[in-house]
């Protein structure tokens, strides 16, 4: 039984197909990646999956019970925590509060008090690396500070499965190496992930599998080294000409 | 904690503190000393009827402003509309008193009830808009139930409701006290708890809140009935108050924003910050007054002054008690600069 | 059925006045983002500046009609200028607020200055009408709906066929890019709002034919105002037109329904925003963004 399970989904809005007949499981324990060239998709599959759009078509199921339809919070609740591609955080609390807000809602089960979660969102940003600055400000934060801290308020939900949202964009290559560690101390928590990324080192970093993205539709899935050499792939984000000639080059 | 009242500098905070106390021992128990008992052994009248009318109507707003502070200030849901808690809640007493002979003290049970069932009704609708869509909307709420109210014959219609008078200052002046330290105390206590922690990221971001657990319609409705019930009691002391009430009385759309005005000018997102807007406005506001508060100049007075406030303090006066911010003509001056043209 | 037909001429006419009230409001509320909650006491104040011109100078009131809209350009565009302005970047609330604080001051103001007595602007022709057999049209909601749908074609004109137009455009669709590209941001907020203004102004015009007024004869038309945009929809002229002559249809035939009144008017106003806010947020005309 896979952990998520996502079949024939289609998403329209207006005349725009958002997304078209997309399908793909997820097992417990999976890294998936999810590319695709801007305007693909990507987001709006994890808009979906977390609750925030409604389907058009097709069923999401977690092990097996279907969550379409679900309200957000409800899917928070089963233990599907995200992040968005622009960071959210709640501007008039601290990094601390910030990230207990996490534990305070999203834990299934057991209903925290404040108290509670405070403390567990110390544990929590020492994970990510906030720790020291968990009484800041949010807006003291630099902008990778705050990709960390809407990982740590996630993962202060004791999520099963993490979507992350471009968590790599905007970041130079020392603090992708650094969210890159992140992100692998999560899944060696036994967080499955799935994460939209554009930043390739990435994707073939930590990902066990990927998945490609293009006008809603999948184009390709595998493991990311032979996703990223596929023909379709190349095509979709560099045009038919380069893929052609990249096609020479080889032969 | 998220309200930020403890940031003062200790001395400050101290002697703040011993002034709040001192003033409120004043307000609470000078009114003592109109009892005929205490005039017997002599004490020195600290009251009268215009003092008792004042504090009175001051403590109102204490609890409307509060209140509003629940939904607009914690929430982030700025309802226009929330004087028609008010004014169910004057017109629940006022029938069940007036038109079933019903005691006060029973009708006054009951005053919360209907604007919190009102609000339940019409606040799951209401409450899926946002910003000016829900201004707007409940500001319509407020003017047409005061529309209805006013043509309905059992409710006295356009004539009013007349109560039978009950004369005591003394008894309508604690009972205004009370709701208001009961306004003041939920607002406390839901900054403490879960409950004002999740309306406070349903202000903050809305859809964060709601991807992290946070069952935003349950939370915003609640808000909304408990703005409703606080609001409501306050309507059901004034009507005995004042024993008549019409739509004019109740459903003054400039009511509600004068409680906004006092929420934001002292502050909202604080349990206190409400009662120091609705304190220092309501006096202004009497003073304003003078012959009476429904004259032109205290109308242009208040409208001027609302213009003033909130091109000059967009973040309340209880941002200088904060320590974030001093009194300073750089402060007003950089305000401006962020949100003009 | 005459009587139903009556009715629906009635409604439109009235639409009209709703179309005129409305332009403005959409036109500064699509624009700038404000939602001004002075816009009725703008329109009483035209419906005073014809009346006054009526009564001392015998002007009629339809050739009143371009001095309301200057008087009220001038005032609006001072309003906004020195005013409105400082608050454009704050939250919606103060806005809000503002707009509320300025409603209060110009109303109170034009109690000073014209006491709540009832006035009225009474023509040769106020009373007479066009006669269709059973079917009365009167001439001056004709003449007040011809006014609102040339109104509705010059604001049409200025915005997609003038430079001025053109920038006013800008501004309302990405402020930041209309300034980079060389909009001067200032002028075209306080223009916008004095043309709103203006139209606010005729609008009061028009109504002060058929209505008496008191300086807080207004408020109704504010609220009202925010139905017609929500009927209607923003960002479109044809989605004012749309919204106002609806909603007055609307009105006609819901108050000659057994069991409301005219007391209701903002009850019936307040349901049909509420209705379509929650059924189709976009109104009739609308556009999507």
């Amino acid at each position: 039984m896979s952990l998520l399970a996502l079949s024939d989904v289609s998403k329209r809005f207006g005349g725009v197909n958002a997304l078209a007949d997309v399908s793909f499981a997820v097992e417990q324990g999976d890294v998936l990646g999810i590319i695709g060239p801007n305007g693909a998709g990507k987001t709006t599959l994890l808009n979906c999956i977390s609750g925030l759009y409604h389907l058009d078509t097709g069923d999401i199921r977690w092990e097996s019970a279907s969550i379409r339809g679900l309200a957000p919070h409800r899917i928070a609740r089963l233990g599907i925590g995200r992040t968005f591609q622009i960071v959210r955080p709640f501007p008039s609390m601290t990094v601390r509060e910030n990230t207990a807000m996490g534990a305070l809602f999203g834990r299934p089960g057991a209903r925290l008090q404040p108290g509670a979660a405070l403390s567990e969102a110390d544990t929590v940003l020492d994970v990510v690396g906030l720790g020291e600055k968990r009484h800041y400000p949010v807006l003291r934060l630099t902008v990778p500070d705050r990709k960390r801290l809407e990982v740590a308020r996630a993962l202060a939900m004791r999520p099963r499965l993490l979507l992350l949202d471009e968590v790599m964009a905007g970041l130079n290559q020392v603090e992708i190496e650094q969210a890159l560690e992140m992100v692998r101390r999560v899944r060696d928590s036994g967080v499955t992930i799935v994460l939209i990324e554009h930043v390739m080192k990435v994707i073939v970093g930590v990902c066990k599998r990927a998945l490609v993205l293009n006008f809603g539709r999948i184009l390709v899935e595998g493991p990311p080294a032979d996703v990223l050499k596929d023909r379709r792939v190349i095509e979709a984000y560099l045009g038919q000409r380069y893929a052609r000639e990249q096609e020479r080059k080889e032969t | 904690m998220i309200a930020r009242e403890d940031r003062l500098p200790p001395r400050l905070r101290r002697s703040i503190f011993a002034v709040t106390m001192v003033a409120l021992a004043y307000v609470i128990l000078a009114p003592l000393t109109s009892i005929d008992a205490a005039q017997q052994a002599g004490l020195p009248l600290l009251t009268d009827k215009v003092w008792f009318r004042i504090v009175t109507t001051v403590l109102m707003f204490v609890v409307l402003a509060s209140a509003w502070n629940i939904v607009g200030g914690l929430t982030g849901y700025a309802s226009f509309g929330n004087i028609a808690f008010f004014g169910l809640g004057a017109y629940t007493v006022g029938a069940l008193v007036a038109n079933r002979g019903w005691p006060f003290g029973l009708a006054l049970l009951v005053a919360p009830i209907v604007p919190a069932l009102f609000a339940l009704v019409i606040g799951l609708p209401l409450l899926r808009l946002r910003g000016h869509y829900f201004a707007v909307a409940t500001l319509g709420v407020g003017v047409a139930t005061g529309e209805v109210v006013n043509n309905v014959g059992p409710l006295g219609a356009s004539t009013g409701l007349f109560l039978p008078i009950v004369r005591s200052d003394l008894l309508f002046f604690y009972l205004m006290l009370a709701a208001a330290g009961l306004a003041v105390l939920t607002t406390w206590v839901i900054l403490r708890t879960r409950f004002g922690y999740g309306l406070l990221a349903i202000r903050e971001n809305e859809e964060a809140a709601a991807v992290i657990g946070v069952n935003t319609n349950f939370y915003k409705v609640a808000a909304f009935c408990i703005a409703a019930a606080l609001s409501g009691i306050a309507g059901g002391i004034f009507a005995q108050w004042n024993s008549f009430i019409n739509q004019e009385l109740v459903f003054a759309v400039s009511d509600n924003v004068q409680m906004i005005l006092m929420a934001v000018l002292g502050g909202a997102g604080t349990a206190l910050g409400p009662v120091a807007g609705a304190v220092v406005l309501e006096l202004i506001i009497q003073t304003l007054a003078g012959g009476g508060s429904g004259s032109v100049y205290s109308q242009i007075g208040l409208g001027i002054l609302l213009a003033v406030c909130v091109i000059f303090i967009p973040r309340g006066v209880i941002d200088f008690f904060g320590g974030r911010s001093k009194l300073s003509l750089r402060y007003f001056r950089q305000t401006l600069r962020e949100t003009s043209a | 059925m005459s009587q139903f037909i009556q009715q629906v001429i009635l409604g439109l006419l009235l639409g009209g006045v709703y179309v005129a009230v409305a332009l403005g409001f959409s036109l500064v509320w699509g624009i700038l983002n404000i939602v001004n909650l002075a816009h009725g006491a703008l329109v009483i104040v035209g419906a005073y500046v014809t009346w006054a011109l009526f009564t001392r100078w015998h002007v009629d009131p339809f050739l009143s009609l371009p001095v309301d809209a200057l008087v009220l350009f001038v005032i609006g565009y001072a309003l906004q200028r020195g005013v409105i302005n400082r608050l454009i970047r704050a939250p919606l609330l103060f806005t809000f607020l503002l707009t509320f604080g300025l409603n209060l001051v110009i109303v109170s103001l034009l109690l000073l200055i014209f006491t709540a007595d009832f006035r009225s602007v009474t023509t040769t022709y106020s009373g007479s009408g066009l006669e269709l057999g059973n079917v009365i049209i009167p001439y001056i909601r004709v003449g007040g709906l011809a006014v609102a749908l040339v109104l509705a074609g010059i604001l049409w004109a200025i915005l997609n066929r003038t430079r001025i137009g053109a920038a006013i455009l800008a501004v309302g669709a990405d402020r930041d890019a209309a300034q980079l590209v060389g909009v001067d941001l200032r002028h075209i907020y306080a223009l916008t709002f004095a043309i709103g203004a203006a139209f606010a102004g005729v609008a009061g015009g028009i109504i002060s034919t058929f209505q008496s007024i008191t300086p807080t004869a207004g408020d109704p038309y504010t609220l009202q105002a925010f139905a017609v945009v929500i009927l209607g929809g923003l960002g479109r002229v044809s989605a004012t037109v749309a919204g106002g002559l609806a909603f007055g249809l609307i009105e006609v035939l819901g108050q000659s329904a057994p069991w409301l009144g005219s007391g209701y008017a903002n009850a019936i106003a307040f349901v049909v925003l509420v209705v379509v806010l929650v059924v189709r947020p976009r109104g009739l005309l609308g556009r999507l963004a």
